[in-house]
Parts: structure tokens; C-alpha cells; sequence
């Protein structure tokens, strides 16, 4: 078993190293150009569908009055249909509607009583335009299918703010924005990702869907380099609850605030950097960090700082879409709280971490079907070490999960996706599961 | 209007955190005093001091509520009496061991939760909804302050020397009707558990530790650890330990109902009757669940552990003398039956003896520590019950930090 996944890991590591080699530089400017037109055809869409709802709009308004106008014909002090203010123009407001939802089916091989399918979520996105230079971005989200004071769905809103333009590539921010952390966090749509769930380390260790109150500015270079730093809104270590074991499947999703009467004594910053000079390879990191007591009256950690840093590639060379991430979370000074844990399953852990490689192909393309399978393999840990307990008081540090997934996304045209893959854990066997799903975006 | 009436209760808490202090340049690191200056509470609460000490209220004329709620006794009796004596004379025995004052502020009124786990409400049985009703039995009951009636209790009220005080809040003419003037003291009771600040000091060693102003020594780091071991002292399953998501600080009691089985104490006159049997939430006091809810009989409420270590008498019977024995008894009744309960004519030992047949099987059997047989180890060895002691220390009101 070990044996394999050595051979996986080299095998997946030698495709890293070989896949750009294989690509010449002619194919280089190509992928370029072919990335650039995809970019604008992109924009194009939204134009035109933006302009067609306007369209849309206008005709029915015409309708309409002209239906009001019927029965009143004698009346001929009607005024003129005021057709000329409503003139489509391209600096003029824009609304548009997007959206993406899942429904995913998972069954433990060793246990198909746990097998479940459940609607994650369903998302709607309305993104307001007011002019060329300010834009209104939101996400409305519903995960699990109902939500109730009796039920366990929850109804989310996921991204709330106002991007304004500066010009010269600068952008600024304001409202419930998406930490720039990582490579899923930005860019959460199941068309997105390989695999049915979200992967281990960017749910676990990043808390994905992560998102902070605050402002934060963006800018572009011209060598292809996009950076952004922010000042946000942190964790609040005052939410652990050291009985339960959300802890341990994600400390910071255990304790995040996602703008729900978030504490704001201390405050958060981030920064994040992404190089795509070359095309098709995206080169990035990215660092936040912030305090997470707010100086709470008789709280043991006012001083603890969270800190989570991330290193992330990705290279789509040809019909190959390869990835790599590390991320790592750290929590200070936790000794006293801890100690105030002692016995309880669930300490503060004073660092987690992990790191996955990926690598798709798309083997198949007919029509508008795209057959891409996959392997993905992952090591993570939640709780690679606690702050200093006495002796036989502590919790012992788990050891680093491992997982593989091997699957396939089947891509209907651009906005449609049905996965399916297995996956292998080598810690807690029990959790091996095949997973079925389907996803869209649009 | 309610951002004013907000800013109004906090103003007022601060106040009475912050009742230590008049001069206004008091060191923010001393611990706050133990009592607070009466200026600080309501003309209610005022009052309802002076009725809680206030032993002319009572047949005997030597019985005040204070009298088994002492204040220099976390408002707990002082005494290791199953059941504290009442009446005219003061010999009549009572039927539960007097309960700690302390810390009940933010029980809820007694309901199901959704699950249909009975929570809250006063008195062991949790049958009363309020603090004012809860200090109603006491003036009347015929083994306490026995009254026999509110307006009994209202014509001694009428010889205080506060009956103008009373008047001059309630109204002139509101002791011409009995209830309404009962009503009113109890009323006042409440105030004045609820404000007075030596109901809820929070500042214990414990308090001081969560807040990370003081360390835990060795033994009482290690009891810590097993009362919240799940699977050693999980003593935290129902006397939670933890602050809660709003900072607010644990109160050691989940206001849940648990059925431990303990064994019939001879101490108490009643079971000299073999007929008697106190059920808890099924009676004999409280009449409303016996009936529909036969799987709770013998459950009584899970009390707060602050202050545990001042007491003398443990359980609602009594039936301990000593926070040992009290806790040696959670980790050997199954193990060790025979130390606890009698053995019978025919030598077999009499489990759960202060319950009758049918109810034993409600006995909690389920959770840790008492999911044994005998023949197993106990949850917790001789030593670790002394570490557990120890910690149990550090939840006594008034740490002063050498």
C-alpha cells in the first residue's frame, strides 16, 4: 500500500516536472492568446446578456404602455412614451444575475448505513454595476436543503460588497469579501474544482467558504502580478468549545464569525500575492493573521494570534490542469485556555496543517461533453501540536490524515458538471467513501 | 426606547461589578467586595434583604430565611443535617437538605426542551417557575418558618420595623389584602437575590483561572482534568464547566434532572415510614408529572457545584455528610454496590433502596461513571477522588490571590 502511494506521489511529481518541459513556447504564446480571448468572450457574454435583459425590459415596458394606452385613445394629451430616457447605455447601471448549486450523494464503503445525499447548496449571486468604476457584489447562499429552528440547513450570505475601480489596475473594497487565501476559497463553484467535495486541506486547515468584514485593496502589474492586502474582521477563540469535536475537523471554521455580529476589538490583515507571468501558471501565496481574544472580560487568551499562511501553484498545460498547495494555521499563546481544557477532548491546537498535489487530464472531449479524470492526494492535520499542558494532562497530537481521490469530472458544455470519485483515508479507514454529484454555475 | 432601557440594565450591572469601588480610583485589580452597600439595590431589593434576615416572620420568632441560607455559607446551610428542623419549636424535620441560594438567577422556569429533557425551574423538583414563588414554601410549610398561612405571615410582617418602607413601595392599603402583601415580600425576596451581588460574586479561584489570572496547582490542574475527561469523572456532561460563546461564566449546572439512585437515609424521619418514597419530579411536592411522566420519578435537579466544598450535606436527601463519600459513591455505586446499600433479609443487596420497585430501572445506568458492573474498576481511583477534592476547592466564592 505505502509502495503505491510512493509510485502515486512520484508519478504525480514527474508529471509536474515533465508537463513543462512538453510544452514549447510557440504552444506558450497560443495558450495565451487562447487564455485572453477566452477572458474577453467572458466579458462578452455578460455584456450581451446584460444588454439583452435591458432590451428585454425595454420592450416589455413599451408593451405595457401601449396596452395602458389602449383603452385611453380619445385621450390625447397622453404623454410620449418616455422611451428616450431609458436609452441603453454601456455607462449605465447593470444587473446581473448568476448563480451555482450541488447536490452531492456520499456513501462510506465500510458503512453504507451512512450513506447521504444532500443538497450542499444553492447560491444566488446579484452583482449590481452603478457605473463602468463601481460594482455591488453579492452571494446568497442555502446549504442542506431546509432551513428551520428545528432543521440543520443554513441560509448564508456569503459575499457583500463594493469593488470601485481607480484605474491603473488598483481596486479598492468594501463590505463581506472573500479572504484571497489559497486557490478554492476565491473560486468555490463545483464547475471549479475536481471531486465531489471540496478537498480536506482548503475546508480543514483554510476554512472555506471564508469570508471577513472589512476593506481591502487589489491592483494589478504589468509582469502579471496581482496582489491584495486588506484590513478585516478575525476569530473569536472565545467561540472554542474544547467538549466538541467541530475543533477538530476545522479550528478556524470552528470559530470563524462570518460577519455575524463579529467581534472587532481586534482586528485582521491579510495579503495575498499571484504571479501569472507565464500563461496557464499561476504562482501564489498568501498570509493572514490577526488576534482572536477582543479583550474579553475574564477570558484566559486575549493574547492569542491566529495566523494562516498559504503557498499555492497551478499549470494548465494543454489538455492537463495540475495543482499544488500548502497551508499551515497557527494559534498563540493558548496555555492558559488550554489548561483551562484540561481532560476535554478538544484542546486549541497550537498549529495545524497540510498540503495536496493534483493532477487532471481531459481525456475526452465530444461535443460539448469534457471527460477530465483526476487523482488528488492529500495530507492534513488539524491538531499537529498543543501548547505546553503538564505532564498526562494533555491531548496527544493526531497523526496527519491522509487521503486519496481518484475520480472524474464529466463537464456538460460550461455550466454543468457530474462528478464521481472514491476516496481512500489512511488513518480512519471508515471514512472511505465513493461520492456522486452534480453541480452548475452560471 | 429600548437602546435607552438597554443602556440603562448595563449602566446598572456596571454598577454593581463595579459595586467595590466609591472612591472611583480603586485598583481595577481588586476582587470585588463580598456584599454590596445597600445603596446599590432597588427599594425592593432593600427590602427583600431585610425580609430574607428578618426571623420575626417565622412561628418560632427564631427562624429567618438566612437562618438555613447562610450568607457566610454560599447562602447553604451550616449544619450537616439531612433536613433542617422547623415549627413553632424548631423540632420538626424537613424532608430535603437545604439547597445553596447561590447562582440561581439565570435558571430558567422548569419546560421540556425539545428533545424531552426536563430542564429548570426551583426547589429540587424544579416545580416552582420563579425565585419569589420558590420563597413562598418557607414562610408557610409547617417544618419551616410555618406560618400556615399568608395571612399569618402578612399580621408579623405588620410588626416590622420596615412595614412603612413596605407601604411607602407596595402601597398604604396593600396589607389590608393577605396575597397581595405575601406576594410583595416574595416579590421583594426575589430583588433581592437577584441583585445583591453576593448571590453571583463569581470570583472564585476558578473564575480567576478561566480569566488567566491565576494557575491551577498540580492536583487541582489534574481533578480538572477529570471532571472534563468524558470518560473518567464526566462530571462536566451535567455540571458544565465552560464559559459560554457570550463570555458568560459556567454555572456548573446544565438545570437538567438526573435519577443517581442514592440509598435511603435513615436520618431522615420520614423513611421511618416504608411507604414514603420522594420522587422528586414525581411528589410527593410537586403533582403534575407523576402521572404522565413515570420514567422521571426519582429525578431531581441538578445543582450548581460553586461552593460544593463549604457544604456538609450532599444530595437532596442528605444521605452524605462529606464530599468523599459524595463522590466516592458516583464512581462505586456500581462497582462496589454493597458499600452504599443495605443487604436484604435474604442477603442480596438492596440497590436504588429509596425508591420504590417499579422506578428503580429509571436510575441513570447509562452515562459515565456509572455505566459499571461489579467486579469493574471504578471511574475513578482513591487518588484521583482526592484530585478531583481539590479542584473541586478551587469553585469556593471569595479566592483571595496570595
Amino acid at each position: 500500500m505505502i509502495l503505491t502511494k510512493k509510485l502515486m506521489a512520484a508519478a504525480l511529481g514527474a508529471t509536474f516536472l515533465a508537463a513543462p518541459l512538453a510544452a514549447s513556447a510557440s504552444e506558450a504564446e497560443l495558450l495565451a492568446r487562447m487564455e485572453k480571448m477566452s477572458a474577453e468572450l467572458e466579458q462578452l457574454k455578460a455584456e450581451l446578456k446584460a444588454s439583452m435583459q435591458k432590451t428585454n425590459e425595454l420592450e416589455k415596458r413599451q408593451q405595457d404602455m401601449a396596452t395602458a394606452a389602449a383603452p385611453a385613445a380619445p385621450a390625447v394629451t397622453l404623454p410620449t412614451p418616455v422611451v428616450a430616457s431609458v436609452e441603453p447605455s454601456h455607462t449605465g447601471p447593470v444587473t446581473i444575475l448568476s448563480g451555482y448549486g450541488e447536490i452531492n450523494y456520499n456513501r462510506p464503503t465500510k458503512d453504507a448505513s451512512a450513506a447521504q445525499a444532500d443538497i450542499r447548496r444553492a447560491v444566488i449571486a446579484i452583482e449590481h454595476r452603478f457605473d463602468e468604476k463601481t460594482k455591488m457584489v453579492s452571494e446568497f447562499e442555502w446549504e442542506h436543503g431546509v432551513v428551520s429552528a428545528s432543521d440543520q440547513g443554513e441560509s448564508e450570505i456569503e459575499q457583500l460588497y463594493i469593488e470601485r475601480e481607480f484605474g491603473g489596475g488598483l481596486r479598492g473594497k468594501v463590505g463581506l469579501f472573500l479572504i484571497p487565501s489559497g486557490l478554492l476559497n476565491t473560486n468555490h463553484e463545483p464547475t471549479a474544482y475536481y471531486g465531489v467535495e471540496r478537498n480536506f486541506v482548503e475546508t480543514a486547515i483554510i476554512p472555506s467558504t471564508w469570508r471577513e468584514v472589512g476593506v481591502g485593496l487589489s491592483g494589478d502589474t504589468d509582469a502579471g502580478l496581482t496582489w491584495d492586502v486588506g484590513v478585516t474582521t478575525g476569530f473569536d477563540l472565545g467561540k472554542w468549545d474544547a467538549t466538541s469535536t467541530e475543533g477538530r475537523d476545522s479550528p478556524l471554521g470552528s470559530i470563524h464569525q462570518e460577519g455575524q455580529f463579529a467581534k472587532s476589538r481586534d482586528l485582521a490583515v491579510h495579503g495575498a500575492l499571484n504571479w501569472r507571468g507565464i500563461p496557464g501558471l499561476l504562482l501564489g501565496g498568501s498570509i493572514f493573521s490577526g488576534k482572536a481574544g477582543h479583550n474579553t472580560e475574564g477570558f484566559a487568551a486575549n493574547d492569542a494570534r491566529i495566523t494562516l499562511y498559504d503557498l499555492h501553484a497551478r499549470y494548465t498545460p494543454g489538455l492537463w490542469d495540475l495543482s499544488a498547495l500548502y497551508a499551515r494555521g497557527q494559534i498563540s499563546n493558548t496555555e492558559a485556555l488550554n489548561d483551562t481544557f484540561v481532560g476535554s477532548p478538544t484542546p486549541v491546537p497550537k498549529s495545524f496543517d497540510g498540503w495536496y498535489t493534483q493532477a487532471a487530464y481531459q481525456l475526452l472531449k465530444s461535443g460539448d461533453y469534457t471527460l477530465s479524470p483526476f487523482v488528488r492526494y492529500e495530507q492534513f492535520n488539524t491538531a499537529k501540536s498543543y501548547a505546553f499542558v503538564p505532564q498526562g494532562l494533555g491531548v496527544a497530537p493526531t497523526p496527519d490524515e491522509k487521503v486519496t481521490t481518484v475520480g472524474a469530472n464529466l463537464k456538460v458544455g460550461e455550466g454543468v458538471v457530474l462528478k464521481a470519485d472514491y476516496q481512500k483515508f489512511k488513518e480512519d479507514k471508515s471514512r472511505d467513501r465513493l461520492n456522486l454529484g452534480m453541480g452548475f454555475a452560471y | 426606547m429600548m437602546p435607552m432601557q438597554r443602556c440603562l440594565i448595563v449602566s446598572f450591572t456596571v454598577m454593581l461589578a463595579a459595586c467595590g469601588g466609591g472612591s472611583g480610583d480603586s485598583a481595577p485589580s481588586t476582587p470585588p467586595a463580598p456584599s454590596a452597600p445597600a445603596a446599590t439595590l432597588s427599594a425592593a431589593a432593600q427590602l427583600g434583604q431585610k425580609i430574607f434576615n428578618d426571623s420575626s416572620l417565622s412561628a418560632s420568632g427564631r427562624q429567618s430565611c438566612a437562618s438555613c441560607h447562610a450568607p457566610d455559607h454560599a447562602f447553604g446551610p451550616t449544619n450537616d443535617l439531612s433536613a433542617q428542623l422547623g415549627g413553632a419549636n424548631l423540632d420538626v424535620q424537613g424532608f430535603r437538605a437545604v439547597p445553596s441560594l447561590r447562582y440561581l438567577g439565570q435558571t430558567p422556569a422548569f419546560f421540556f426542551a425539545s428533545d424531552g429533557t426536563p430542564t429548570g425551574g426551583f426547589n429540587r423538583d424544579g416545580r416552582a417557575q420563579t425565585l419569589a414563588e420558590q420563597a413562598e414554601r418557607p414562610f408557610l410549610a409547617a417544618h419551616e418558618m410555618a406560618n400556615g398561612s399568608k395571612q399569618a405571615a402578612v399580621d408579623k410582617l405588620k410588626q416590622a420595623a420596615y412595614i412603612e418602607q413596605f407601604r411607602a413601595l407596595f402601597g398604604a392599603a396593600i396589607t389590608d389584602n393577605a396575597d397581595q402583601a405575601f406576594s410583595r415580600m416574595t416579590f421583594a425576596v426575589q430583588a433581592f437575590e437577584q441583585e445583591a451581588p453576593e448571590f453571583h460574586p463569581f470570583d472564585s479561584k476558578y473564575d480567576q483561572f478561566v480569566a488567566g489570572k491565576v494557575k491551577l496547582n498540580e492536583a487541582e490542574l489534574r481533578g480538572l482534568a477529570l471532571f472534563n475527561n468524558p470518560q473518567k469523572g464526566n462530571c462536566a456532561a451535567c455540571h458544565p464547566n465552560a464559559r459560554g460563546a457570550d463570555g458568560s461564566p459556567p454555572l456548573f449546572t446544565d438545570f437538567t434532572f438526573d435519577n443517581l439512585g442514592l440509598p435511603r437515609n435513615k436520618r431522615l424521619a420520614a423513611t421511618a415510614d416504608p411507604t414514603y418514597f420522594d420522587l422528586g419530579l414525581c411528589g410527593p411536592d410537586r403533582t403534575d408529572l407523576a402521572a404522565s411522566h413515570p420514567e422521571l420519578c426519582g429525578a431531581f435537579k441538578v445543582p450548581t457545584l460553586r461552593n460544593v466544598a463549604t457544604r456538609k450535606v450532599f444530595f437532596h436527601n442528605g444521605a452524605f455528610t462529606n464530599l468523599k463519600d459524595a463522590l466516592g459513591f458516583y464512581v462505586r455505586r456500581d462497582t462496589n454496590p454493597e458499600e452504599w446499600y443495605p443487604a436484604g433479609a435474604d442477603g442480596t443487596i438492596q440497590k436504588f433502596n429509596d425508591l420504590p420497585l417499579q422506578y428503580r430501572k429509571n436510575v441513570n445506568t447509562e452515562e459515565v461513571p456509572y455505566n459499571r458492573k461489579p467486579g469493574m474498576a471504578p471511574a475513578l481511583s482513591a487518588a484521583e477522588i482526592d484530585d478531583l477534592i481539590q479542584f473541586l476547592g478551587t469553585l469556593t466564592d471569595g479566592y483571595q490571590n496570595p
